[in-house]
Order: C-alpha cells, then sequence, then structure tokens
C-alpha cells in the first residue's frame, strides 16, 4: 500500500498549507493508508458459446416471405428493391389477452411522438395486440443517464429496451440484471420458444448475446449491419469538382489538401481518427484488442499501426484540413456542416446515410453522399471493425407472474415478425391512407413522420434486411454494394462468444488515455510522448485487463 | 441556494450595516434578551402563522437536502446500487472500505490537476469576473431615462438564460477558426489568430465566455442594493462639494460593501466549483491539461464508470474545502466589521 502522499507530495502540502489544513492532511494522510481499500470491479468474462440449455434453438422464417433482392454475405442483412405484393399474415390470434396497460420506455430521437390516446398509430397498433403499451419516450442522447437514475432506483418499466451502446455505460449491468429483470431461460430456452414463432426465427448467435450470469436475460434486436462507422464524401461536390474517392492513405491527404479552401469557409472534414485507425488495420475488438503471433493479446495503443494512425490524423489537424468549428467544442454538429458543403468528408454511423440524403435532396435536388470503399494503407486487405452484437436488448421486469410474462413474450413476438408480413407493415408504417399512401412504395405522410418513432421496433427483435424507402430509391442498392463488398474485411474477434466484463481501474482508464492521445492528435504533446502514455496505462489498468483476455480465452480453450 | 441567497440579501441590504456595537452593551443586549424570553408554548401561540409559512421550505430542505445527505455514507463503501433487495439495502450492504475511495482521490495526480486549475480559475475570476457586475450596476444606476434602463438591464442579463452550448457555439461562430471574425481576417489576407482552441488563453476565453453570460444577471443584486441607498447621502455631498468620484467611493461603494461582502462570501465556499458543461464542450478543443476542473474529473472517474462511491468522496472533500472557506472568509468579514453570511447574536 503506497501512501497517498506520495505522488503529489510537495505540490499538496503547500497547498494545504497555504489554507492552514497542512497538519490535517498529514494527519488524514496516515490514517488513509493505515484503513481503506480500493474500490471497483476486477472484471469478468462470461463464455456464452459453451453453455447448453440456455438459447433458445433456431426456428424456420414463416412459409411464403419473398425472395430478396440483393442478397447479402450471411448474417449481413439481404436487400429488398420492392415491397413484395401481397403480405402474408404471420399471426393470427391476438396476442394480449389481460387487457391491462403494459409500461415501456423506448429512446427517440428528435422531437418525441405524441402519447397514448393522442396518437392514431399506437392506437392502431394497440388494436392489433389486444392490450395496450404505454410508451414513455425517452430522448436517445440522453437515454443512458435516465437508465442509470431508473436502475439505480429500481424502478423499471414492464418491457425496456436498452440499446447495444448503452449497456457499457451501465455500471455493474450483471448485477442489475439479476436484480430487476426475469429471467427468460425457462420460457424460451431449447424448443420453448416454438410457443413464439417470430422469436424462433432470431440467430443463435444474437440470443448468446443476451445472457448475463449465465442465463438468458433479454430478447435481442439482431443487427443486419455490424459497421459502426464509415466515412462518408459529397459525391454531387467531388464531381462538380473533377474529383473522385481516394483509394489510398496519401490521396486521402491530396484530397483533402486540395478541397479545403478556409476563404470560402470550406474545410476537408470531420474528426476521422477511428476511419484512420481501420486504414492503418489498428485492432477493434473487445475496445480495441488482438493476438500477438504468439496468443497474447495485444491493445492497439501498443501497435505501430495505432502509431501511424495517430501521426496521420495529427498531420491532418496541423495541416488546419478539420472544420476548426469541429475542433473548438463538442456542441457543434458535423452533419449540418457536411449537409451545407462546408466539409467534404464526415466520419458517421452508416444509419446516418439514408435520413440526410432524403432530406437534404429536397432542398439541393443532386445532392449525393456516399461512402468512401474501404481501403487499406499498410498493405493486404483492408480491416473493417465492426461487431454483430445486437441493436438493442429488450428486457422484461421481474416478478410479474408467470402469465405476464407470457403475454408479454406474445406481445413481443407479434412485433417481431419479418418484413413481408401484415404485422411488420402495419408495426414499420402504420396505416394504409392515414400514415402513408401507396402499400408498393410506403412513403411516410407528415402523419406517419410525426407519430412512428419506432416505439414498438425498439421492445422486439427481427431478422434484419435493407427494405426499400420511396425517396431514396439508389439507396438499397448502394448500401448493399458496401456493405457486401467491406464485409469481408470485417475483423475476425478472437474473444468471440465471451462476454467481457473489464476490470474498474481499466475503465476509470479509458477516457484519461484518450485524452492524453487528443492531446497529441491536436499537437498539445509530441508524438514521442506516446511510449510513455502507454506504459502508464499499462500499468493503470491495461494489463489487468490483457490479463483478464488472456485468462478468457484459455479457459474458453481457444 | 439562490432563494437564500436573495433573501439574506434583502435583509442585509434593508438596513444600514449593522458595525458590531463594542464589547459591554452587546452583552447587556444579551442578558436583556434571555430575561425577557417568552415560555415556549406563548411563543408558539404567537408564531404559529410564522411557523407554518415556513413548513413548506423546511419540507424542500429536509426531502432534498438533508435526506440525501446520508446518502454521504457511499464515499466509504465500495458501492453497489444492487446489492441487498431495495434501494436502501443497498447502502447497507455494499462493502465498506473506509478510507479506500479517499487514498484513491488522494493518490490520483490526475486530482492534484484538476482542483490546481479549479483554484487558478476561481482565483482568477475573483479578480476579472467578480467586479464587474458591481461596475455595470453603478453604471445602470446612473442612468436617468427609466426607459433605456430597463432596456439595458434586459439586454444584459438576457444571455444567463442561454444554455453554455449556445453561447459557445455563439463564440465559435465570432471568434473560431470558421467564425466571423478569422473570415473576415481571411479576406483582409491576415492570418487569424488561434483563439478558441489555445490552451494558453483557456482561462481568458472561459472568463470571457461567462462574463458575456453571466454578468448581467450578477448586476440584478447589486441594483437591488444600490436603490437601497438614501438618495439625501447624495444630495448633501453634493451640496458640500463632492464630485461625482467622490460620492461614488464615500457613498455607493460602501453602501454596496455588505452585499459584496456576503457575495464574495458565497463565491469562496462555491471556489471548488467553476461550472461543468462549459469545460466539458471545449476539452478536447484545449485539452485536459488546461480544461480538467474538478466536476469534470469527478464526472469521467465516477459517474462515467460507475464509481459512484469515489464521486461521493470526491463531493465531501469538495464540501468540507467550501465549509472551511465560507467560515474563514465569515470570520473575516466580522473582523473587520461586517456582519457576514452568519450573522453573530
Amino acid at each position: 500500500m503506497t501512501p497517498p502522499l506520495a505522488g503529489a507530495a510537495t505540490n499538496r502540502r503547500r497547498f494545504l498549507g497555504l489554507t492552514g489544513l497542512g497538519a490535517v492532511a498529514i494527519a488524514g494522510g496516515g490514517m488513509l493508508s493505515a484503513c481503506g481499500e480500493e474500490a471497483g470491479t476486477s472484471g469478468n468474462a462470461t463464455q456464452t458459446d459453451k453453455l447448453a440449455g440456455v438459447v433458445p434453438n433456431q426456428g424456420a422464417m414463416p412459409a411464403g416471405l419473398p425472395a430478396p433482392d440483393v442478397p447479402g454475405t450471411p448474417p449481413l442483412a439481404s436487400g429488398y428493391t420492392a415491397y413484395p405484393t401481397s403480405l402474408i399474415d404471420a399471426i393470427s390470434e391476438k396476442p394480449g389477452t389481460s387487457g391491462k396497460e403494459i409500461s415501456a420506455m423506448t429512446p427517440a430521437w428528435g422531437p418525441a411522438p405524441p402519447g397514448l390516446g393522442s396518437n392514431s398509430y399506437l392506437a392502431a397498433v394497440n388494436a392489433e395486440l389486444g392490450t395496450p403499451i404505454n410508451f414513455s419516450i425517452q430522448d436517445g442522447i440522453t437515454y443512458a443517464d435516465k437508465l442509470n437514475a431508473m436502475l439505480g432506483a429500481r424502478d423499471v418499466p414492464e418491457l425496456l429496451c436498452i440499446p447495444e451502446w448503452e449497456v457499457s455505460k451501465l455500471p455493474r449491468f450483471a448485477d442489475a440484471a439479476a436484480a430487476l429483470f426475469e429471467d427468460l431461460t425457462d420460457y424460451l430456452a431449447g424448443d420453448k420458444v416454438n410457443a413464439y414463432p417470430m422469436l424462433a426465427t432470431l440467430p443463435t448467435a444474437a440470443w448468446r448475446t443476451s445472457i448475463w450470469n449465465q442465463r438468458l436475460m433479454a430478447i435481442p434486436n439482431p443487427t443486419g449491419d455490424p459497421f459502426p462507422l464509415a466515412l462518408f464524401y459529397r459525391k454531387d461536390l467531388f464531381d462538380a469538382l473533377g474529383l473522385t474517392y481516394p483509394k489510398t492513405i496519401d490521396e486521402l491527404y491530396q484530397l483533402a489538401k486540395q478541397v479545403t479552401d478556409s476563404k470560402k469557409g470550406v474545410w476537408a472534414t470531420s474528426d476521422m481518427f477511428l476511419m484512420v485507425q481501420s486504414y492503418y488495420k489498428s485492432p477493434g475488438s473487445k475496445t480495441g484488442w488482438r493476438l500477438k503471433a504468439d496468443g497474447t493479446p495485444e491493445h492497439k495503443y501498443e501497435t505501430p499501426e495505432f502509431k501511424q494512425a495517430v501521426e496521420f490524423m495529427a498531420k491532418m489537424y496541423k495541416d488546419g484540413l478539420v472544420h476548426p468549428d469541429l475542433v473548438a467544442s463538442r456542441g457543434a454538429d458535423a452533419k449540418d456542416l457536411f449537409a451545407a458543403g462546408k466539409i467534404l468528408f464526415m466520419q458517421d454511423g452508416i444509419g446516418a446515410w439514408q435520413g440526410m440524403q432524403a432530406e437534404q435532396q429536397k432542398i439541393k435536388k443532386d445532392f449525393n453522399i456516399q461512402p468512401v470503399p474501404l481501403f487499406s494503407a499498410a498493405g493486404g486487405d483492408p480491416l473493417a471493425h465492426g461487431d454483430w452484437e445486437p441493436i438493442n436488448w429488450t428486457f422484461i421486469k421481474k416478478g410479474l407472474g408467470k402469465e405476464r410474462v407470457e403475454e408479454l413474450l406474445r406481445i413481443v413476438n407479434w412485433c417481431s415478425a419479418p418484413f413481408g408480413t401484415q404485422e411488420w407493415m402495419l408495426r414499420e408504417n402504420g396505416l394504409e391512407g392515414k400514415h402513408f399512401t401507396d402499400p408498393a412504395a410506403p412513403a411516410k405522410t407528415d402523419l406517419g413522420f410525426k407519430e412512428i418513432a419506432n416505439q414498438y421496433f425498439f421492445v422486439s427483435g427481427r431478422t434484419p434486411v435493407v427494405f426499400p424507402t420511396p425517396e431514396t430509391p439508389n439507396y438499397v442498392k448502394d448500401l448493399m454494394a458496401y456493405n457486401n463488398a467491406t464485409v469481408k474485411y470485417l475483423e475476425t474477434n478472437p474473444w468471440e462468444g465471451i462476454k467481457i466484463d473489464f476490470p474498474a481501474s481499466y475503465n476509470a482508464q479509458l477516457v484519461p488515455t484518450e485524452d492524453k492521445i487528443t492531446d497529441m492528435l491536436r499537437g498539445r504533446r509530441p508524438l514521442s510522448d506516446l511510449d510513455g502514455i502507454v506504459s502508464e496505462w499499462r500499468s493503470g489498468g491495461g494489463n489487468e485487463a490483457r490479463d483478464l483476455l488472456a485468462k478468457a480465452r484459455s479457459d474458453a480453450g481457444k | 441556494m439562490s432563494t437564500s441567497e436573495i433573501t439574506t440579501v434583502a435583509a442585509g441590504s434593508g438596513e444600514e450595516p449593522a458595525r458590531p456595537a463594542a464589547g459591554p452593551p452587546r452583552a447587556a443586549r444579551r442578558k436583556s434578551r434571555r430575561r425577557g424570553r417568552m415560555p415556549l408554548r406563548a411563543r408558539l401561540r404567537r408564531d404559529w402563522p410564522l411557523l407554518l409559512m415556513t413548513l413548506p421550505a423546511g419540507l424542500l430542505l429536509l426531502v432534498f437536502h438533508y435526506l440525501p445527505t446520508i446518502g454521504n455514507v457511499v464515499a466509504f463503501q465500495d458501492y453497489n446500487p444492487y446489492a441487498g433487495d431495495s434501494a436502501l439495502e443497498a447502502l447497507l450492504y455494499s462493502n465498506w472500505i473506509g478510507f479506500g475511495n479517499f487514498k484513491t482521490l488522494f493518490g490520483d495526480p490526475a486530482f492534484w490537476g484538476a482542483l490546481e486549475n479549479t483554484l487558478t480559475i476561481t482565483a482568477f475570476q475573483l479578480v476579472f469576473f467578480f467586479p464587474l457586475p458591481i461596475a455595470l450596476a453603478i453604471l445602470v444606476n446612473s442612468v436617468l431615462s427609466g426607459k433605456v434602463r430597463s432596456f439595458i438591464q434586459t439586454v444584459v442579463y438576457l444571455p444567463h438564460f442561454f444554455s453554455w452550448v449556445l453561447v459557445i457555439t455563439f463564440f465559435v461562430q465570432m471568434l473560431g477558426g470558421a467564425g466571423l471574425l478569422s473570415q473576415e481576417l481571411r479576406q483582409a489576407g491576415v492570418t487569424p489568430p488561434n483563439i478558441m482552441s489555445n490552451p494558453d488563453t483557456f482561462i481568458v476565453l472561459v472568463t470571457a465566455e461567462a462574463v458575456w453570460k453571466d454578468a448581467g444577471w450578477g448586476m440584478i443584486v447589486f441594483l437591488a442594493a444600490l436603490s437601497t441607498i438614501d438618495p439625501n447621502l447624495y444630495e448633501s455631498a453634493a451640496v458640500d462639494g463632492a464630485g461625482r468620484w467622490r460620492r461614488t467611493w464615500h457613498i455607493t461603494l460602501p453602501g454596496l460593501r455588505p452585499v459584496i461582502v456576503l457575495l464574495l462570501i458565497l463565491r469562496l465556499g462555491d471556489a471548488l466549483s467553476v461550472g461543468f458543461e462549459q469545460y466539458l464542450l471545449q476539452r478536447d478543443a484545449v485539452g485536459r491539461g488546461a480544461a480538467e476542473v474538478l466536476d469534470t474529473f469527478v464526472y469521467h472517474q465516477s459517474i462515467a464508470t460507475g464509481n459512484y462511491g469515489f464521486g461521493a468522496a470526491a463531493g465531501l472533500f469538495k464540501a468540507a474545502v467550501g465549509l472551511v472557506l465560507i467560515l474563514a472568509a465569515n470570520r473575516f468579514a466580522h473582523m473587520i466589521g461586517e456582519r457576514g453570511l452568519i450573522s453573530r447574536s
């Protein structure tokens, strides 16, 4: 136990001495080292792919579904360029039997839709369900804050949506899941899932991610798109300049320099460090780990690839190629700048693509954004970061009784009907003549945009597809081409099928270390500091995480 | 906080600063009061409407301040919100780790860096921000036309109601690398200075932002205090031949002194809080070396990682330092003959 005064003793004594607290500090220092232990968990790993009798069996898709127009490399979602002419009726019975209102919480981005009683979309779906769901819609940006407060107070709704990207922000989530949510193993494991045929269609790999404490705790909403990010470019503006997208890292730099014209208020890009890491093939599994040739885990900070990525991005900042608004404040919005043509490259989620295209082409007719095809800056094949974790999980509140849980599962089952069914059509697009007009190309009406905000989507799972959007007819083909080309290069995760809860010390290191790297990127610290930063990171939790990851693999027999 | 601030201020500025009388009379006063004290029952009968009126505020204090204070015990725990069967049991069943959280806190060089930044910013703002609302209040008070005065007041205190995101966006749009100033300079062929992302001048920038946002708001209290100064004093001083400066020096400033001292004490009590959002938003722009203050440190080390015990320990430390500073400053105020925050009876 090192005395707490060791590191910063001179500074602190001087300061406390100034305020007359020196004596307290010295007395306190002795006392503190005499009693007290460090807080925080040391992390754990759950091997989910060897657990027997927990995961549901895989069932067949409902008969009569149309074949996709652009097949995706499984488990990549397939694409449809047109809506099927006839929809099948997958569920004939009303799932709700009690009629007792169900409470649920889901996220929404942008204005919240009207609630129960003033929303004809909710009324229509609830009538089909037989038992109404009353949604509490929360702002997606601050959803984790809401979840943390709710879990801490142990006051959860009957159906709770927890997005995948929020779970890491929920401390001791495994403890929370055990204390607050119904164990679904006895309802769904093995053949029991056949009582809910739509849930049975969900892939086994997605169910495996829904295991906490060796039990099945939630219903996954599988993703059909494993890539969190892409680098987009304004194809319309590039075409006008007679340029095309970059195919090498040098071209990327040259193009960025070429399109930057600060006098006109145009800069090349938003921060694209994560994509640059991907171009340099810096590892990305489980927050940035891979295996060395000798089988020991190695974090990206320790690799030469990461160092090269830092050097490249630092050069972009130094040469003033990143928009100054984005450099100056976290509150600045890269999407606005990109849409306005103030930046020509933008790193963002794939999900940003369709919405921005649909919105902006109304204002500017030839508006066209496209992802830059993935390339490698380090030779050989490119490396795509990503994973197949579900979009979100639906949890059921603990202690509702068997009957209610079964009713809730039937409701979730109804909401999980795949593309090509009447249930999907109603859930996704609402009522014909009200929320959309043409069933062959169901573009949402204003009422549709106002009332439908993925409410039921976020308390269900479904087999993902890329379905057509009437306002952006090229989108399906463009996206499928990008996805099918990129999925070949998806990084293999050495910890596939193992759930890792990292040690508290490792988590506490994340932001401070990222801050130091940001300092290097922005030129406030020399690049030569990287080695020192990495050794601090190693002793501050990095090595602890490495041991956990190594042990997880050897325990799993890998 | 703000309510109590205003009520005390009103009470404090309502009367002439009571100069503590010398020893003997005060002792006599205390004695006479004790002799004249009524029995509790009688006082209750007399004062019950007043007590009833304080009840809602008392309840608010109890529910939102005193009860949550119990939660401070997590500073001595490896707090797990899911231990036991209820939120209250979690407090009882979490592991007790003594001063472990404090040990981690005081052993972390990043904590001392954040503390140093916080104190530097507080000291800087005490000199360059604190006097501005006073000057502004005197300035506005000297405007004779009521219409012009209320217009100026509205304009300068409006920014208080903007969120920090808006204030910083406004600064970025004006002074940032792609902002109005930079673009004008570029058109004129001058390389624009780096204002928004220079860690060395960050302290000036945050103070400028704070002044723009809150100087007008801070002015209100001083305006209220100014309105209580007897205009006869100015008239007689003017008759005696005192000029504008002398009147400000000898009448206005002494009249404001109790309020200034009071607000100074309150500010000192808050010395370890300089704001949160403002620093979080500009953190990447200037780096944690310049922008890490205690509140952002606690956010990243405690809230973001769910280490609540650690955050509570940092909070307790802040509260203890704040209390010591308040008491010391109050003491000092008494020494220089002011009423201060807590009056002596």
